[in-house]
């Protein structure tokens, strides 16, 4: 038996892995449920802080606009604030939004700090 | 009949195989993670936060297109009955009244199609030279927004006209109109307790109130009660059990019409058995 023929069969299995990774992991990857925020594209979580920013604005409770940031996992509220602002004014999100979204980044930083 | 050379036989059972294993390694073994979701995707109780800062969001600023195309991320089959559900749960799971009720009122508001009304004080800053104004609903898949932007220039001092604007609410007048008595009817549901008197009571928007006291008289006796201790029955629900031998009066509080002559009925089953049925008043406020 020729050995070219094995590496023949060879190849066409790491062909076959190759074709089975790509379809699996860029064609159709797994479609995912049940997810936590950490995972939300960065518009979306961009937008979940202007939400918490427009809340804050109004109702000035600092604990509370932790709370609801701290959904996103292991970043602090201010990182995440910092974060959600940074995306904002590199996309184009109107003055009065980024306006309040930088409140509640200095909010959550004076918060941070007499935690 | 020409034979197929094993080794090309084995080349394409190879190829399969591998196609195969590829595909268990990388739907199974190691998926692609996840980076890049959508609202929709969330777990129950993320969604739940996620709505709950969409009201706290709609409560302060009273834009209820933004908040619409913000509930519509979460694609919920009935946004108005997703938020109602959501506002039973965080009451009965003993969360706060403030939240429950700004999720209540979002659904309320996005079944009456209202736009809390609000009136702007306009922000007053020395360094800045720009109006702007902003249509901007943020649908974050569309972003950039579109951003209509006029310089204006100012002698001394700039006028910020923001696009959503820092909100005076517009009180909503929960005091000194009365509430109307809008229903009166008995109830025959062998599944309710006998002399069942249920009330329930809503406010000018159709909300239903929670807190509402209610005033119960009878021949020597009465007796108050509130709306809003049975969430899951609903904010403006409230009962009391009839004596089938006592007249009942009831009104509002707040003042109300009064539902005078509240008697239990006599109710029958299809098998012939009877029983005490109740009473639903439904009390609203003009």
């Amino acid at each position: 038996m020729k050995s070219s023929r094995w590496i023949f069969i060879s190849l066409a299995l790491l062909a076959g892995i190759g074709l089975g990774l790509a379809y699996g992991w860029v064609m159709d990857p797994v479609d995912f449920f049940d997810l936590t925020p950490d995972t939300l594209r960065a518009d979306y979580k961009s937008d979940y802080v202007l939400m918490v920013a427009e809340a804050y604005h109004v109702e000035r409770d600092p604990d509370l606009a932790a709370r609801q940031l701290a959904i996103f996992g292991t970043q602090t509220p201010s990182t995440i604030a910092s974060s959600g602002l940074a995306y904002a004014r590199a996309n184009g999100f109107s003055d009065s939004d980024i306006a309040l979204m930088q409140e509640l980044v200095t909010a959550m930083q004076a918060w941070s700090r007499i935690q | 009949m020409r034979r197929i050379p094993w080794w090309r036989l084995g080349a394409m059972l190879a190829l399969l195989a591998g196609l195969g294993l590829g595909l268990v390694y990388s739907w199974i073994i190691s998926p692609a993670r996840v980076t890049d979701s959508e609202p929709l995707a969330l777990r129950t109780d993320f969604k739940d936060h996620y709505r709950s800062a969409i009201a706290a969001a709609y409560a302060a600023t009273g834009n209820l297109p933004r908040a619409e195309a913000r509930l519509s991320l979460l694609a919920d089959a009935d946004p108005i009955e997703a938020l109602n559900a959501q506002a039973q749960r965080m009451l009965a799971s003993g969360q706060s009244f403030e939240q429950a009720d700004q999720v209540a009122a979002l659904a309320s508001a996005l079944g009456e199609g209202i736009t809390v009304e609000f009136t702007s004080t306009p922000v007053t800053e020395t360094t800045n030279s720009i109006v702007s104004t902003s249509t901007l609903l943020p649908d974050p898949s569309e972003i950039p927004p579109e951003i209509t932007e006029t310089a204006q220039p100012v002698e001394t001092q700039a006028t910020i006209s923001a696009s959503t604007p820092r909100p005076t609410q517009t009180a909503v007048p929960t005091l000194g109109a009365p509430f109307a008595l809008t229903g009166q009817e008995t109830v025959c549901d062998r599944n309710l307790p006998d002399g069942l008197l249920q009330v329930i009571v809503f406010d000018s928007r159709r909300r239903q109130l929670a807190g509402a006291k209610i005033i119960i008289t009878w021949d020597g006796g009465e007796e108050e009660f509130f709306t809003g201790l049975k969430p899951e029955l609903g904010n403006g629900y409230a009962d009391f059990i009839m004596d089938p031998n006592t007249a009942y009066t009831v009104q509002l509080g707040a003042g109300s019409d009064i539902a005078s002559g509240l008697t239990t009925s006599t109710c029958q089953t299809s098998d012939g058995e009877t029983f005490f049925g109740g009473t639903k008043l439904t009390f609203q406020q003009p």
